[in-house]
């Protein structure tokens, strides 16, 4: 079982005769933290849109530990252990924050669509959900409805969602768009704790944070990767500086 | 039933027996088995029949549009397919020695509609929204239509009729008698409803809230979005054949009406007036909705208007329904500050009521002076019988209605004060 949890080759994906992605290679191993970062209309979003099966690709592959994920929809890939956030927060809003959790665990569980089960009267699955919301520190909130929640928090109800399925892969659009340094700082630590052993990839902004989380970065412009490695060699790399990353570190200081 | 928002259920360590969950089927199971000793008379029994028939109609259709977000304007069609199948298979129990005890018929009304169901959900549910409901107006349509033209299904234009009374019966009970039909419809509707009431909390249930609220959400979640509305719309498709097979015991008969686009507007309109967002919303709404066809019709030709501006004051003004606006009330209950609007509600109750009552007066009248036959000037109101083509009835009933809202207005500010009071939480610290 040495595949790589996730790999890309030669993904392809145009709307219309608008080439989004051109041509992508990517290896992200098991356990590995990835950051894909890159200027506004590079394609990150496309890009996860086409790992978790939003979008199908035109041309190239994805697999997932080793499978070919192509052509599946976006709930047969989430059971093959993939789950992923959204860039515009993406929750259930009328539900209380307990029933979002608990939405997440259930096809994990192996609930599946049954109708012959209360799930009031399921004891493991309550006290699953109680110890993911112990996890998220938001206990307190347990039984407001996610609609009213301040917007740091959806975003942290969307990450407890987000694992609560127990998937192995974790993709996070942008989790910490719109936010404070002080509720960065909360997320990212948060971020840290709930990925432990999983394989994270992420789209960032906000270098701190990369810098903070990543293993590895991807930089993409215009559809393509122009590198691809550990932070500090990303940083030095020239390509890179020109390209994006000198004129985000100056804007930054 | 106790008013219990889908929203906020409590998932607490539960006992296999919780009370106060028990106590209100309990108490309605009761309250059904007591009716029949107030109001015993056939046609009291009949409007009864017709309501539990409706609640279930509307508890099913409700299962799509409440729980499942998905607006259907074809939804007569699964009740009156089963109705139809439970005629023609009533009518095999007399000619064809079919041994089905009549009891056990709805049953099979169900398994027609959810059949049917099936057949149509495959299609139907591939998306939500526009395209779902225009799916269901489509076929709607066709079945209806076809009606005509199956007519030895359908029975063309005089329907199909059947006895009731020709199964095997047990105890003596052939169900001759409307107290014995009343016993077995208010069975099947407590069945029915505590059946629907515990599908609404398993994980189907559950996701099928999630869909509507967010579908591609639930789809990263693992759970398939059509798989999930096909459910939910052939659940709710057997529910509404078990209402189709009382319907057919009740009366013994189902025509091309029980099909057409106007039944399936009007179980939409009850179930919004009742409140889409509470499961015991659409009971309410078929109460009240029965109360005003049968009894409100006995008083007045022009019933339909007071239906239809009813409806547009609770969209307009009530949202959530008959149970949303009886739900408001709860947060003043629990604060201990219901008190504080009783005397406002009593002041404004008697204004209110003469408002209601000179504005239905003046439209009675008009249609009484525009449509009564030539000659025939005298009208009653409220044992009043005058001459509607007087000016003096005219003046009074301006002079009230005026009147009258000139008060409701006055107290109005008032009463919004102590609304808001009344609603005022401390913040919480």
């Amino acid at each position: 079982m040495n595949a790589p949890a996730i790999e890309l080759s030669g993904l392809c994906k145009s709307f219309g005769t608008i080439e989004i992605i051109r041509d992508v290679n990517l290896q992200v191993a098991k356990g590995e933290r990835h950051a894909i970062i890159g200027p506004n209309g590079a394609g990150k979003s496309t890009l996860f849109n086409l790992i978790t099966g939003k979008y199908t690709a035109t041309a190239g592959s994805v697999s997932l530990h080793g499978e070919n994920v192509q052509n599946l929809k976006p709930y047969q890939i989430n059971r093959r252990g993939l789950s992923r956030s959204f860039q515009i927060t993406n929750i259930f809003p009328k539900m209380s924050v307990f029933e979002n959790i608990r939405c997440g665990l259930l096809w994990s569980m192996g609930y599946k669509y049954s109708f012959w089960t209360l799930v009031n009267r399921q004891t493991k699955l309550t006290e699953r959900t109680d110890e993911i919301l112990e996890q998220i520190n938001m206990t307190s909130r347990r039984n407001d409805i996610a609609g009213v929640l301040t917007y740091a928090e959806q975003r942290a109800l969307e990450i407890g969602i987000t694992i609560a399925g127990g998937a192995d892969i974790v993709m996070l659009d942008e989790p910490t768009a719109g936010m404070s340094h002080s509720e960065t700082d909360y997320i990212v630590d948060l971020i840290r704790t709930v990925t432990q052993d999983k394989t994270l990839v992420m789209v960032e902004h906000d270098m701190g944070v990369i810098f903070d989380l990543a293993d590895r970065i991807s930089v993409l412009v215009y559809g393509q990767f122009i590198a691809s490695d550990t932070p500090a060699k990303v940083r030095s790399n020239e390509k890179v500086q020109e390209a994006y990353l000198g004129a985000a570190m100056e804007a930054e200081h | 039933m106790s008013v219990v928002s889908e929203n906020a259920s409590e998932a607490t360590q539960s006992p296999l027996i919780v009370w106060s969950q028990i106590l209100p089927w309990i108490m309605a199971s009761v309250l059904l088995a007591a009716l029949p000793f107030v109001f015993g008379s056939g046609s009291a029994l009949t409007i009864m029949n017709q309501m539990a028939i409706t609640i279930i109609f509307a508890l099913a259709y409700n299962m799509l549009l409440g729980q499942g977000g998905m607006l259907s304007f074809g939804h007569a069609v699964y009740m009156g397919l089963g109705g139809f199948f439970c005629v023609h298979l009533m009518n095999m129990v007399e000619y064809d020695n079919l041994w089905l005890p009549l009891p056990f018929l709805p049953l099979f009304g169900g398994l027609f509609g959810l059949m049917f169901a099936t057949i149509i959900g495959l299609f139907s549910t591939r998306r939500a929204g526009t395209v779902f409901a225009m799916i269901s107006l489509g076929v709607g349509e066709l079945i209806a239509a076809s009606s005509i033209i199956v007519v030895a299904f359908f029975g063309g234009e005089e329907g199909v009729s059947g006895d009731r009374t020709m199964g095997p019966t047990a105890l003596g009970i052939d169900f001759a008698s409307q107290k014995e039909v009343y016993y077995l419809t208010a069975f099947w509707l407590v069945l029915s409803a505590l059946a629907m009431f515990l599908f609404s909390r398993t994980p189907m249930g559950r996701i099928a809230n999630a869909v509507r609220d967010n579908e591609e959400r639930a789809e990263f979640l693992g759970y398939s979005q059509r798989y999930v509305r096909l459910i939910s719309f052939c659940a709710s498709g057997f529910f509404c054949g078990i209402a189709g097979g009382l319907f057919a015991i009740n009366f013994e008969i189902l025509t091309q009406e029980n099909l057409d686009l106007t039944s399936s507007g009007i179980i939409l309109l009850i179930t919004f007036l009742g409140g889409v967002g509470f499961f015991i919303g659409p009971i309410i709404g078929a109460i009240v909705f029965t109360m005003l066809q049968t009894v409100l019709s006995l008083y007045t030709e022009i019933w339909q208007l007071y239906l239809g501006v009813l409806f547009l004051m609770t969209v307009m003004f009530f949202p959530a329904g008959l149970t949303g606006l009886l739900a408001m009330h709860s947060l003043p209950y629990r604060l201990g500050k219901f008190s504080l609007l009783l005397v406002p509600y009593a002041k404004m109750a008697l204004p209110a009521l003469v408002l209601v009552l000179s504005s239905a007066s003046l439209l009675e009248l008009l249609f009484h002076a525009r449509h009564a036959s030539v000659g025939e000037n005298e009208m009653t109101l409220f044992g009043i019988t005058f001459d509607s083509h007087a000016l003096t009835p005219w003046i009074v009933l301006v002079v009230l209605l005026v009147g009258s809202f000139m008060i409701v207005k006055r107290q109005a500010p008032s009463l919004y004060d102590a609304w808001q009071s009344a609603n005022h939480m401390e913040p919480r610290s």
